[in-house]
């Protein structure tokens, strides 16, 4: 039980994180090379893995403190309208929609957490989705020549390839959109893990951890809870805001019930804790496991398919609360522990039953 | 300015809907102070309730009077098996847990509604009853939203009545004030939960099926009145059981001023409610530090 002092022999965030570069920089030629016009659809397929792993991650950093946020929809919807009124009301690069999105949801968290951070789990639950829900009302309410009121506004894409007759084919097209949003979401993925490394790397990790142990006991350790709690929302929130601006360029339009849905936060949370809370790699594992199930689903049904969501959260809670990474990094220990401390490991299995969170 | 016979109106229309709401409320807050689980899967059974009634009524020509006491007890026995098949494992696991369990049946029955129903709202149609109303003065009231305001407080009162002098009431004040000290004097705790959280789905359920004569819902009303239940459950405090009558007065007033009042007022009505319970949570947090 000495992370850090395992840490430092194989840096094996570091390294994960350089793979993961690596994966994404060959992935559309590899999809390419391997399933030619197919190509384009599995392409979307993983922007969706991404999107869904950007998204648990930063809702991850929040979670590390002990507190569920039922609000990242909102800070989603946040970054998707900003970029869509800046396009309808600014003359200013296009671009600059992305980090003006993670801005203004990185302010909204500010103004949510500093009323809301000091309320105890339950209510500030409770406080974050009343909040998602009062900006979904709000966006369905603005004036139409403003924001659009119900109908929504329409938003350019980022990226436009251009057909060149005879040196390509039709769906190629579609592949250089498609690789040049992968691009986009991968970069934002890496952006995201480099957030969280280093908080797992830094003194906040304990600080997170103290709070969501005991928020008092942290208090008379020295750690500010409301400060940190506050940071935690904030960096949070910073990730999926520009997720939600990007996302509003690649689907071309933003609408109330769309961009504040409900169903953003349920992947928020469900994705996390599927695959293992508190750490860097569960919620890109649950991201991935659950997109490949989220695709069968949708191809079966057309309302609906959030049950799977469901029924994955309610056994994962029920059968697997560390979650994928957890579940299997237990059973790793378990058995590189070896002979020499097999006393060692009965008193942890007898434990396991209180000890899990 | 004003016209005072449209805020007695409003007025009127707060009191009656004021029942409903405390019907559902009761049973979140009987479920968070007798086995101290935030249940947001609360406002499904409600939904479901609603559900339940309008295909009893199309399938089988069920009057929603009849399907009153075909749903509760349905509704109740969802909410047994629910307690028994989940619940019950995450007593003693962290908040977070017992928060995203709920979530998750929420979630669950929410988009089997939506499988088996579809998102358009259904209305229970050709009832004699549902257009009937009384004029008292200036003020109109319809039949169904006032029987539903006498039954909803019948049986909130009659929930009252029965934490205060029946057996099992007092076993679930008993578990709710210290639950290793009921289960000293020999008290079945599991079993004490499983009865609450059954009559809190009941609750909901029957004021389900009062919902699906009032209005046409869709099945994601679940949602909405889940908030709304923590709304009045928040405003009363949380576990206080009794005080959610006159909480529920209080939103649902609240409500219905600004519906009435505020122009284009009525679709600012979710609005009123993530309002109040915004306001009262951080209001009570700045009181406390």
């Amino acid at each position: 039980m000495n992370p850090a002092a395992k840490r430092r022999t194989v840096p094996w965030d570091v390294l994960g994180l350089l793979l993961l570069i690596a994966v994404a920089l060959f992935t559309p030629e590899l999809l390419r090379a391997l399933f030619d016009r197919a190509s384009v659809s599995y392409l979307s397929i993983a922007i969706n893995a991404l999107s869904l792993a950007v998204l648990a991650l930063s809702w991850d950093m929040l979670a590390r403190t002990g507190q569920l946020s039922l609000a990242h929809a909102a800070f989603y919807g946040a970054g998707a309208y900003t970029t869509a009124l800046m396009l309808r009301h600014l003359e200013l690069p296009m671009w600059l929609g992305i980090p003006a999105g993670g801005v203004v949801a990185v302010l909204f968290a500010l103004l949510l957490g500093s009323l809301t951070l000091r309320l105890r789990a339950i209510y500030f639950a409770i406080a974050t989705l009343a909040f998602a829900e009062v900006l979904k009302s709000v966006a369905h309410h603005a004036p139409t020549s403003f924001a659009g009121g119900n109908a929504g506004m329409n938003v350019a894409p980022l990226f436009r390839p251009t057909f060149v007759a005879g040196e390509m084919e039709r769906w190629e097209v579609a592949f250089l959109r498609n690789e040049s949003y992968f691009y986009v979401y991968a970069g934002l993925l890496v952006l995201t893990v480099l957030v969280s490394i280093a908080l797992q790397r830094s003194r906040l990790r304990h600080a997170f951890t103290a709070i969501r142990t005991n928020e008092d006991v942290a208090g008379v350790m020295g750690v500010r809870p409301a400060r940190v709690k506050l940071l935690a929302f904030m960096l949070s929130a910073a990730g999926v805001g520009m997720l939600g601006a990007v996302e509003a360029h690649r689907i071309g339009s933003v609408l109330p019930d769309q961009s504040f849905a409900v169903a953003t936060t349920v992947l928020a949370l469900v994705t996390p804790i599927f695959g293992g809370l508190y750490t860097t790699l569960g919620p890109i594992v649950g991201a991935l496991g659950l997109s490949s199930i989220q695709e069968l689903l949708r191809r079966t049904f057309d309302d609906g398919y959030l049950i799977g969501y469901g029924v994955v959260l309610v056994l994962t809670i029920l059968f697997m609360p560390r979650g994928v990474v957890g579940t299997l990094g237990n059973a790793w220990r378990k058995r590189g522990a070896g002979k020499p401390r097999a006393k060692r490991t009965s008193d942890d299995a007898t434990e396991k039953p209180g000890g899990e969170a | 300015m004003i016209d005072p016979t449209l805020v007695l109106q409003a007025l009127v229309s707060g009191v009656l809907a004021a029942g409903l709401y405390a019907l559902v409320s009761v049973g979140l807050a009987l479920a968070i102070g007798v086995i101290g689980i935030v249940n947001f899967a609360h406002g499904e059974f409600f939904m479901v309730g609603a559900f339940f009634a309008y295909q009893l009524f199309v399938s089988f020509g069920i009057d929603p009077v009849v399907s009153l006491f075909l749903v509760a007890p349905a509704l109740g026995l969802i909410g047994a098996l629910i307690y028994a098949s989940t619940i019950r494992f995450v007593l003693k696991a962290p908040e977070l847990n017992q928060m995203l369990l709920t979530f998750g049946l929420g979630i669950i029955l929410q988009n089997l509604a939506l499988l088996v129903w579809g998102g358009d709202p259904r209305t229970i149609s050709g009832i004699a009853y549902r257009s009937i109303g009384f004029q008292i003065g200036p003020i109109s009231v319809g039949l169904v939203p006032l029987a539903s305001f006498v039954i909803s407080l019948a049986l909130v009162l009659g929930l009252y009545w029965m934490l205060a002098r029946t057996a099992t009431g007092r076993a679930m004040r008993a578990v709710a004030q210290n639950r290793i000290g009921a289960a000293l004097v020999g008290l079945e705790v599991d079993r004490v939960y499983l009865v609450a959280f059954a009559l809190s789905a009941l609750l909901a359920g029957i004021g389900g099926v009062m919902i699906a004569v009032i209005q046409s819902p869709t099945p994601t009303i679940g949602l909405a009145f889940t908030l709304k239940a923590f709304a009045i459950v928040v405003v009363a405090g949380l576990g206080n059981i009794r005080g959610v009558l006159f909480a529920s007065l209080f939103v649902a007033i609240a409500e219905s001023m600004v519906a009435t009042l505020v122009p284009n007022g009525d679709t600012l009505r979710n609005a009123v409610f993530f309002a109040i319970i915004f306001v009262v949570l951080v209001w009570r947090s700045r009181r406390v530090a």
